[in-house]
């Protein structure tokens, strides 16, 4: 196996005048479950695009995998994208079936068991779902993966209470179960933060900060309250 | 910080603060206090991380130590249990102590002070009847 799943060297990656990513310097070990914290807007998005081979960096070095991103590497990584996008007709499980018929490594027995886990009702309209039950789909489309790594950009953002309670718990379970590699964003870290045992803070298109989560709490506290110092900023904006 | 049981155990999780010592300490010290019984089952690496919604492998890594320090064991497929041996959860306790009455006793002769003042205190400490709780 190799050491690291993700290596950005000098990553920098430019929207016109605005940089997204500035000389981006990270390693993020494998088997570990890390999470991408940061503020709107500070490259965590871009970075898992980069990752996916999505956007293509314009200087600098990245690998996921070993390799330079591309559809071989994607095969081996299941991607929550920031938005969903669905055939409203579609039932959950006919969702979960065009997932089994396109996605590789996709166990159809897996995900009926996270539906059911997760209260998914596979006889309801996609068009129809809250936007809680379409970010449990949109999991469950990841985690009935068996892949070397999953991504999940911000799996906890304006969802109910109860979805986000289900998300964290079958994520618990998840982890328990596999030794695969799992990167997650999000810029609200409350009651999320036991589970990342890897931590990358992200602040305008750097890692001002990546290690162990633990070394982090000895050495500066809960990440709650490091991640309100770092940011700040742009909190009082 | 709130407490949170988990079957017999009780624990109060401070995010800023390393978790994994911090289940291991308070794990160690219910088997020690007898607060969860000789024999008794645990609960399951996955239980405690969905009550605590903390990493699985920090529980698993707490459980491994508390394995070595033979307050607990594996059972094959039934999962993991207090130890039946009272002799084991015993002298861990015996070892516990010694290693805070060292770390006691370098503080007080930090402080200059000699055994007979040591001893003054610690009376003094418990015939006012906050020391302890009547061990």
């Amino acid at each position: 196996m190799i050491p690291n799943i993700v290596e950005c060297h000098q990553v920098t990656k430019r929207y016109g005048q605005k940089i997204a990513l500035d000389r981006l310097e990270l390693a993020i070990p494998a088997g570990r479950i890390t999470g991408i914290l940061g503020p709107n807007g500070c490259g965590k998005s871009t970075l898992f695009r980069t990752l996916t081979g999505m956007v293509r960096p314009d200087e600098g070095r990245v690998e996921v995998l070993g390799k330079t991103p591309g559809w071989r590497t994607n095969q081996s990584i299941a991607y929550l994208p920031d938005r969903a996008r669905w055939y409203p007709n579609h039932t959950a499980r006919q969702a979960l079936e065009w997932g089994n018929s396109f996605l590789p490594g996709f166990s159809m027995e897996r995900a009926i068991q996270l539906a059911d886990e997760m209260e998914i009702d596979l006889d309801m309209r996609v068009g129809g779902m809250s936007k809680g039950q379409e970010a449990r789909i949109m999991l469950i489309l990841c985690l009935a993966r068996d892949v070397d790594l999953v991504v999940l950009d911000e799996p906890f953002t304006g969802i109910d209470v109860m979805s986000r309670e289900a998300i964290v718990a079958s994520l618990i379970d998840f982890l328990e179960e596999s030794e695969q590699s799992i990167l997650i964003s999000t810029h609200d870290i409350q009651e999320v933060e036991g589970l990342f045992d890897y931590t990358v803070m992200l602040k305008e298109g750097r890692a001002i900060w990546s290690g162990n989560s633990e070394d982090l709490r000895a050495e500066y506290g809960s990440l709650r309250n490091v991640f309100r110092k770092l940011y700040a900023k742009e909190w009082n904006d | 910080m709130e407490e949170q049981q988990v079957g017999s155990l009780h624990f109060q999780i401070d995010f800023s603060q390393p978790l994994y010592e911090q289940i291991l300490d308070q794990a160690r010290s219910a088997i020690a206090k007898g607060e969860i019984a000789l024999g008794e089952k645990m609960p399951s690496v996955r239980e405690l991380a969905q009550e605590l919604r903390i990493n699985p492998n920090t529980v698993m890594r707490a459980y491994q130590e508390l394995e070595r320090d033979g307050l607990t064991e594996k059972r094959r497929g039934q999962g993991t249990f207090v130890t039946s041996s009272a002799d084991n959860v015993a002298s861990f306790r015996t070892a516990l102590a010694a290693k805070y009455i060292d770390s006691f006793m370098e503080q007080m002769e930090n402080l200059g002070l000699s055994w007979e003042d040591i001893e003054k205190y610690v009376r003094g400490k418990k015939d006012s009847g906050t020391g302890g709780d009547g061990l």
